[in-house]
C-alpha cells in the first residue's frame, strides 16, 4: 500500500478510493423482502429491525414460548373473558420485555436513535406473530397429513385462532402507526381493534372466546391483514416520475 | 451553543443522581471528570435523550428534546457511546455499524460509504467482516465508537471511551477526538485525567451530582499548585478541587 502511495500522482486521493472500494466490498445487499418492508414502513432502519428479529435468538425463543402459551390458553374454549382479553397483553408484554430493556443488549443505544424504539418494538411484535403464524401453518399442514386425533386440531386451532388474528391486529397497528407517524397511535389502534373484535364476538355468539375460536372470523382476519398492507402500500407509494 | 443545560436534575427514587447542573458547550472537546457515582453517566444519558430530566432545562443543537419532533432531529445529529456497549454477537462489525446508521435515519445511499469511513477511522478495517463475538474488549469499544461517529454527528457523547484501549490505541483515539472536536461538540466522560489533558479544550468536574469546577484544563491544573495530591499537575488540580468541594 505504501508503495502504491508513493507511485500515485499527487492529485489522486487514495484514501477516498480505498473508502469507496471498502464500501462496495463490505456493503450488505438487502433482499427484496427488506427493500419492500423498507418502502412500506418508510424506513430502511425499521425494515432492518424487522428482518433481524428472528436472528436475535434469546429474545426470539422467549417471546415465541410466551406467545404460543398465551395462544394455547386463549384458544381453549373456556368462556373466560379475561383469557381472550388478556392473552394479547401478555404476549405484547413478553415482546416488549424481550426486545426491550429486559434482554436486548443494545437497548440503551436503541433509545438514542431517531427511529423510535416503540416503532421498533411494534415491527418486532409483527415479526414474532407473522413468523410464528407461518411456522404454525406449516405445522398444521404436516399434522393434518401425518397425525390423527386431537393433536392435529391443536396446531390448527392455535394458528388460525390466535397467531393469524394477532398478526392481523399487529399489521393493523403498524399500518396506523406508519400512516400517523406515531407508535403510540398504532398501539392504541391495535388495542382498540382487539377489544372491538372480542366484544363483537360476545354480542354475536354470547361468549368472549369466540374471537379466537369462531372459524367464521378467520377470513375477516386475513382480509384485515391484507387491507392493512394495501393501506400501507398506498400511503407509502412513490409517485410516478419521482424516481 | 450546541449544549445548554440549566438547573438540570435527575432522581431515581430517593437517589438524586444529578442535582442542579448548569453547563454550556460549543464545538470542541468537553471533558466530564469525576469519581464513581458523581452523576456523569446520568448526565450523559439525559443528553443522549435516553432518559428525561426530572426538572431543569435542556437544549441540544438549539432544540428542545422534550418534544417528539425536535428530539428526532437531535437524534439524527447525535452520536452516543454508552458506558456498557450492548451488542449483537452474531453481527459483523460492518453490519452493526450499518444497523445503527439506518436507525439514525441516514439516507440509505450514503450508508455504505459512511460505514466504511467510520470503520476505517477506528482502525478496524481488517475486522470489518468479523463477527462481534470474536473481537477483544478494546476492539468492541472501537466498534462502539464507529457506530457513534458513523453519521458525522454534531453532538458526540462518549462515556468512558478509552476503557479497554491499549496505550497506542488511546493515543490514536485522542487524535480522532481532537479532529472531531474541530466542528462538533464532543462530550467525553472519563476517569482518566490524562485523556482530558491531552484532548479537551474545556473540562467540568462533577461530584455528588453537582458540577464543582467548569473551566479549561489549564485552569484545573492551576488549582492544584498548593494543596492537591497526585503524580501529574492535572491530577493535583482534580484532587484539590474535589477536596475543596467536600470540605
Amino acid at each position: 500500500m505504501s508503495g502504491l502511495r508513493n507511485d500515485a500522482p499527487d492529485d489522486v486521493d487514495l484514501g477516498r478510493v480505498w473508502t469507496s472500494v471498502a464500501a462496495q466490498v463490505w456493503r450488505r445487499q438487502p433482499g427484496w423482502l427488506e427493500r419492500t418492508a423498507g418502502r412500506l414502513l418508510r424506513s430502511p432502519g425499521l425494515a432492518r429491525a424487522l428482518l433481524t428479529t428472528p436472528s436475535l435468538l434469546l429474545p426470539w425463543l422467549l417471546t415465541s414460548v410466551v406467545v404460543l402459551a398465551a395462544g394455547a390458553a386463549a384458544t381453549t374454549d373456556s368462556g373466560q373473558p379475561l383469557v381472550a382479553l388478556l392473552a394479547p397483553a401478555v404476549a405484547a408484554a413478553a415482546i416488549a420485555y424481550s426486545y426491550g430493556p429486559g434482554i436486548d443488549p443494545a437497548w440503551e443505544l436503541a433509545c438514542s436513535m431517531a427511529v423510535s424504539d416503540r416503532m421498533v418494538l411494534l415491527v418486532r411484535a409483527l415479526a414474532v406473530f407473522a413468523v410464528n403464524a407461518v411456522l404454525g401453518l406449516a405445522a398444521s399442514a404436516v399434522s393434518a397429513v401425518s397425525v390423527s386425533g386431537p393433536a392435529n386440531g391443536t396446531a390448527a386451532a392455535v394458528t388460525f385462532g390466535w397467531l393469524i388474528p394477532m398478526t392481523a391486529v399487529c399489521a393493523f397497528a403498524l399500518a396506523v402507526a406508519t400512516v400517523a407517524r406515531s407508535a403510540n397511535a398504532g398501539a392504541a389502534a391495535g388495542v382498540a381493534a382487539w377489544l372491538i373484535i372480542v366484544l363483537s364476538g360476545r354480542v354475536a355468539s354470547g361468549h368472549f372466546a369466540s374471537a379466537v375460536t369462531d372459524t367464521v372470523l378467520f377470513l375477516p382476519y386475513l382480509a384485515i391483514g391484507a387491507g392493512c398492507v394495501t393501506v400501507a402500500l398506498y400511503a407509502t407509494r412513490i409517485p410516478r416520475g419521482t424516481l | 451553543m450546541n449544549v445548554e443545560i440549566t438547573d438540570l436534575t435527575r432522581r431515581f427514587g430517593r437517589n438524586q443522581a444529578v442535582a442542579g447542573v448548569s453547563l454550556q458547550a460549543g464545538p470542541g472537546v468537553f471533558g466530564l471528570l469525576g469519581p464513581n457515582g458523581a452523576g456523569k453517566t446520568t448526565l450523559l444519558r439525559m443528553m443522549a435523550t435516553v432518559i428525561p430530566p426530572t426538572t431543569g432545562r435542556l437544549r441540544l443543537l438549539d432544540r428542545d428534546p422534550a418534544t417528539y419532533g425536535p428530539r428526532r432531529e437531535v437524534r439524527r445529529r447525535l452520536g452516543y457511546l454508552p458506558q456498557n456497549l450492548g451488542y449483537y454477537p452474531g453481527f459483523t462489525v460492518a453490519e452493526f455499524v450499518e444497523y445503527f446508521a439506518l436507525l439514525k435515519e441516514m439516507p440509505a445511499a450514503r450508508v455504505p460509504a459512511a460505514v466504511a469511513t467510520a470503520v476505517e477511522r477506528v482502525d478496524l478495517g481488517g475486522k470489518a467482516k468479523a463477527k462481534l463475538r470474536t473481537l477483544s474488549g478494546g476492539m468492541l469499544r472501537r466498534v462502539g465508537i464507529a457506530q457513534a461517529i458513523v453519521n458525522e454527528p454534531e453532538l458526540l457523547l462518549l462515556d468512558e471511551p478509552t476503557a479497554g484501549l491499549d496505550p497506542e490505541q488511546r493515543v490514536h483515539f485522542r487524535a480522532l477526538l481532537r479532529e472531531l472536536g474541530q466542528r462538533a461538540t464532543v462530550v467525553v466522560s472519563t476517569h482518566l485525567v490524562e485523556d482530558v489533558g491531552a484532548a479537551c479544550t474545556q473540562v467540568a468536574l462533577m461530584d455528588q451530582g453537582k458540577v464543582v469546577f467548569d473551566g479549561t484544563p489549564g485552569e484545573l491544573t492551576a488549582r492544584g499548585t498548593e494543596q492537591g495530591t497526585g503524580d501529574a499537575p492535572l491530577e493535583r488540580g482534580y484532587t484539590a478541587v474535589l477536596a475543596a468541594a467536600r470540605a
